[in-house]
């Protein structure tokens, strides 16, 4: 490749240098420390006097059953919200997709939540799920119960928390999948759309054999971003349930943030910490391999 | 406590000394208090919540403060907070007040569903409790809060620890030992018989008001002496108080409160130890406190500061503090103890089987303990 | 006829959608016995309302020096960020030199880098730099973390290279240097690109929560998702005063939000998918 600009060597890392300092101090750094840590008793209060316990933090972690169940609640979790909002936002997304102005409305109304943060919500949906209570409850009982259905303790039955925790992450995250499905729907063609049309082929076999190939990569993308997202599960729980009942919305973040500043564990939590990244990495690595299976 | 940091600074001016205060975001204290030490932003002088004096002893964040005030001084403290801050012997932290637990009543209300409250300083045993609940609720008057809307895990292990005390009962043995302690069958009988409350509907276990006794709603509050000046100055004459209800034959009260302890890193530990001298002091600091709170004195001497501290309730706040006392386990593990317990307890108050959620408490609580201590 | 039917239906769909948001904002208006009363009817009380919350919230969560230091945190996050991670995202794209694959590999890697998984040996590691405590500590804990991320790096290197080559050709006619090009060249030329990842930041670190979580370590440098969560969980349990802090919460970030929502392209966010 031709030299595409005479300069000094230096200069590429002089433009380089801020980003790389502060990469290289707050998340190359305190990453290797974790990983070391995770090969350590090391006490979160005492962290110098740390002593070196190879993998037991690992082997004990994995045989924990609170932990497997940190992993299983979060993992269902994923399981209730990746299919559900994907399908949800792509149909949305082929509804409001259209030229008209008052729809831009609409879809900046699905994109709201979005803009609220999270905490926000966390709080604002344990009141929607209060209870019934001496004539007071909150807004969705008082929803099912003008339909006729009786009221639910949501955030308090172990078989409903995790539900109603996915349920208001699905409402809160569907309004950004559908954006992006709809720049996905944008880069089809209308010939695309039109070829079919003409053919005669109904709704249906447009949607599966015009649209849906289309859009896969875009489709791909949701999904496994909504994933990793999903096992990032910590401010709902931690806000709306403690992880309870039962340990019901326990997440593996809760789990490794109780057992740092609860049970001062710092060794035990690295480990936890480096199994969540590898099931990340893992994750994402599974999003690329199919994003090329995709291209080829 | 602004106002008492302005008068302490006040009196220094000429030493050129003054304190600054820090307050810590306090919800989830324990978490927070853990997370600044962790940081070392710790200041000269900390107040800490009572059962965790143990755990920063067991990082070596205190240092002893038995040198700074006399063998008399020391004595005039009540026992139960000399004993908070001890830690193996050695006095590592030493507060204003104590705390005390009381089931409030409405005398009204009680009246009204045929109920007669006990004489004074007298409880009710669980089955009276139970058998007046149930009568309250006969004639449709709500019966008790048990505040389970609170989001710390300190409320339950605090307001109902005593029921398991009361009983003959243990959270954690003294060789550390949880399990077949804390799951124990006394434990399970004593948080099965106490979730009837919640599983007969006489307290909200998922209650939205907070203060359902101050709003009229309920006959009952089981609640602290944080909420004795409120429910006094709306209830009058009306306000009863008396001992927690109790499983087995004494009444226990929960107590322990906030103290201050000098960190290990203070600059100059004789000058913040001037500061631990002055809010221990009757004049000032216990008595701007306790005006303000309607805690138990720490002193005995502050006493004589007090003239209303003879009746209820705030006579039976120091009766109890003084007769039934009963500090929360001292363990350098209590932040996890505290967090499994109280899991136990609202597991149980939404139906739950005790024995299960117990086992769990108990297995987690213990693996910590052993993880400690090298064991396999 | 059919299209008023359609619109009616979008109407609805999206009022129920937002009804979340629309009883928050009702609700944190009423009197505190009213909140939780008089089931779906109560959307349309709209008998003694009044703003005493707000006023309450305000003083008890001490939302000034809340919003303050939020708006101080993503300010910092997004004018460092821009800089720095342009800088590297142009170096990285109109560069040759020996070790840019290699770095480009370490971008792409870390972009997966989750920040829960990092929020403790940070912490330590925050602290051993001596960030903890007062204000300005504080700020930088929350700030240098956080502005420079793979991800944005990686996002306008790929617009940095779509760029035509004669761009920077003239520039070097007229005699500009690395620099100048970088900035009165390069920059303008991906604006759209930049106001994108301008917007998406500022959602996500005014949301921010577990990384303040921890290092927020005293009241006075609590950021405003801080100050609310405290305000939930601390007795006496205030709901109207929640709901008014929720609100307050909300509307500093709907604003520039509803002032920058036609810069965000939809087109740009799936630059990331390829």
């Amino acid at each position: 490749m031709k030299q595409r600009l005479t300069i000094p060597r230096i200069v590429p890392w002089l433009f380089l240098a801020p980003a790389l300092l502060l990469l290289g101090t707050f998340a190359l750094f305190p990453l290797l420390r974790g990983a070391w840590w995770s090969l350590t008793n090391a006490d979160l209060l005492r962290t110098d006097a740390a002593v070196w316990t190879g993998a037991a933090n690992y082997s004990e972690l994995l045989s924990d059953p609170r932990f497997r169940r940190a992993f299983f609640n979060t993992a269902c979790f994923a399981l209730m919200v990746v299919p559900v909002q994907a399908t949800l936002a792509f149909f949305l997304a082929l509804w409001v997709n259209r030229p008209e102005r008052y729809w831009r409305w609409l879809r900046t109304a699905f994109f709201l939540p979005i803009i609220v943060s999270m905490p926000v919500l966390a709080v604002l949906w344990t009141m929607l799920y209060q209870p019934l209570r001496g004539g007071q409850t909150g807004l969705i009982n008082a929803l099912i119960g003008s339909i006729g259905l009786p009221a639910q303790e949501w955030l308090q039955q172990p078989h409903l928390a995790l539900p109603a925790i996915a349920f208001m992450s699905v409402w809160q995250g569907v309004g950004f999948q559908m954006m992006i499905f709809l720049a996905g729907l944008q880069s089809l063609s209308r010939a695309q759309l039109e070829a079919a049309r003409i053919d005669g082929a109904g709704a249906f076999q447009r949607l599966r054999h015009v649209i849906l190939p289309a859009m896969r990569p875009s489709i791909i993308f949701v999904m496994t971003a909504t994933l990793i997202l999903s096992f990032r599960l910590f401010a709902q729980p931690y806000l709306m349930t403690r992880g309870g009942p039962e340990d019901a919305t326990l997440s593996i973040i809760q789990f490794i943030y109780e057992t740092t500043f609860l049970g001062r564990e710092l060794g035990r939590a690295s480990a936890g910490a480096m199994l969540f990244l590898l099931l990340v990495a893992g994750l994402a690595l599974l999003q690329r391999a199919f994003a090329r299976e995709v291209r080829s | 406590m602004r106002a008492m940091a302005a008068a302490f600074n006040r009196a220094h001016d000429e030493e050129g000394l003054a304190v600054h205060l820090t307050f810590f975001p306090d919800f989830q204290y324990t978490e927070k208090v853990s997370i600044a030490s962790a940081a070392h932003d710790l200041p000269d002088v900390l107040a800490l919540d009572g059962p965790t004096v143990a755990q920063f002893v067991d990082a070596d964040l205190l240092q002893p403060i038995a040198r700074y005030f006399t063998d008399e001084e020391l004595a005039d403290f009540a026992p139960t907070i000399r004993a908070q801050g001890t830690v193996d012997g050695t006095l590592y932290a030493l507060g204003a007040f104590d705390s005390a637990m009381v089931l409030y009543y409405d005398r009204d209300l009680l009246a009204q569903a045929g109920v007669t409250p006990p004489p004074d300083f007298n409880g009710w045993t669980w089955d009276e409790f139970l058998a007046a609940c149930a009568r309250l609720k006969a004639a449709s008057i709500d019966p008790v809060a048990m505040h389970m809307d609170d989001a710390g895990d300190e409320w339950y292990t605090y307001a109902f620890s005593p029921l398991i005390w009361s009983a003959g009962g243990r959270l954690i043995g003294d060789d550390g030992r949880v399990e077949g302690v804390l799951n124990a069958p006394g434990n399970v009988t004593v948080l099965r018989r106490w979730a009837e409350v919640f599983a007969r509907d006489y307290a909200a276990r998922a209650p939205i008001d907070p203060n359902p006794f101050g709003n009229g709603h309920t006959a009952l509050d089981w609640t602290g002496h944080w909420m004795a000046r409120s429910h006094l100055a709306v209830k009058g004459e009306r306000l009863g108080a008396m001992p927690l209800p109790r499983m087995g034959d004494r009444p226990v009260a929960a107590c322990g409160s906030w103290c201050w302890g000098l960190t290990r890193d203070a600059r100059s530990p004789d000058l913040a130890a001037l500061w631990l001298r002055w809010v221990t002091d009757p004049v000032r600091g216990i008595e701007p406190i306790i005006g303000a709170n309607g805690a138990v004195p720490a002193r005995r001497s502050a006493y004589a500061l007090f003239p209303d501290y003879h009746a209820p309730p705030f006579g039976l706040f120091r009766h109890l503090q003084e007769t039934a006392g009963h500090p929360r386990p001292r363990t350098p593990f209590y932040p996890t103890l505290t967090r499994h317990f109280a899991a136990a307890l609202r597991d149980t108050a939404h139906g739950a089987d005790p024995q299960e959620c117990l086992n769990r408490a108990a297995h987690q609580i213990q693996n910590r303990v052993n993880r400690h201590h090298g064991s396999p | 006829m059919k299209r008023i039917a359609g619109w009616l239906v979008a109407v609805v769909v999206a009022l129920g959608f937002l009804l979340p948001l629309l009883w928050m904002l009702h609700a944190s208006f009423r009197p505190e016995s009213a909140i939780f009363t008089g089931g779906l009817k109560s959307l349309f009380d709209f008998r003694g309302l009044h703003l005493e919350h707000y006023v309450a919230a305000w003083r008890r969560a001490a939302m000034g020096i809340g919003l303050l230091n939020s708006l101080l945190q993503v300010a910092g996050i997004l004018g460092l960020g821009l800089l720095f991670n342009s800088m590297a995202a142009f170096a990285l794209a109109r560069f040759d030199f020996p070790g840019r694959a290699g770095l480009f590999a370490l971008v792409i890697v870390l972009i997966i880098l989750p920040v829960e998984v990092l929020v403790v040996p940070l912490l330590l590691t925050v602290r051993d730099l001596g960030l903890v405590g007062g204000h300005g500590r504080t700020l930088a804990a929350l700030v240098l973390p956080f502005a420079v991320k793979a991800f944005n790096i990686y996002f306008l290197r790929q617009h940095f290279l779509a760029l035509p080559r004669d761009l920077e050709e003239a520039a070097i006619m007229d005699g500009a240097g690395p620099f100048r090009i970088y900035w009165s060249v390069g920059l303008p030329a991906i604006r759209p690109a930049l106001a994108t990842v301008l917007v998406l930041d500022m959602l996500t670190h005014w949301s921010d929560f577990i990384w303040p979580l921890v290092i927020c370590t005293r009241e006075e440098t609590r950021t405003v998702q801080i100050a609310l969560s405290n305000l939930f969980t601390q007795p006496p349990i205030q709901w109207g005063d929640i709901l008014a802090c929720a609100v307050m919460t909300t509307l500093p970030v709907l604003v520039v939000f509803r002032l920058a929502q036609r810069h965000i392209v939809a087109s740009q966010l799936t630059a990331g998918i390829k």
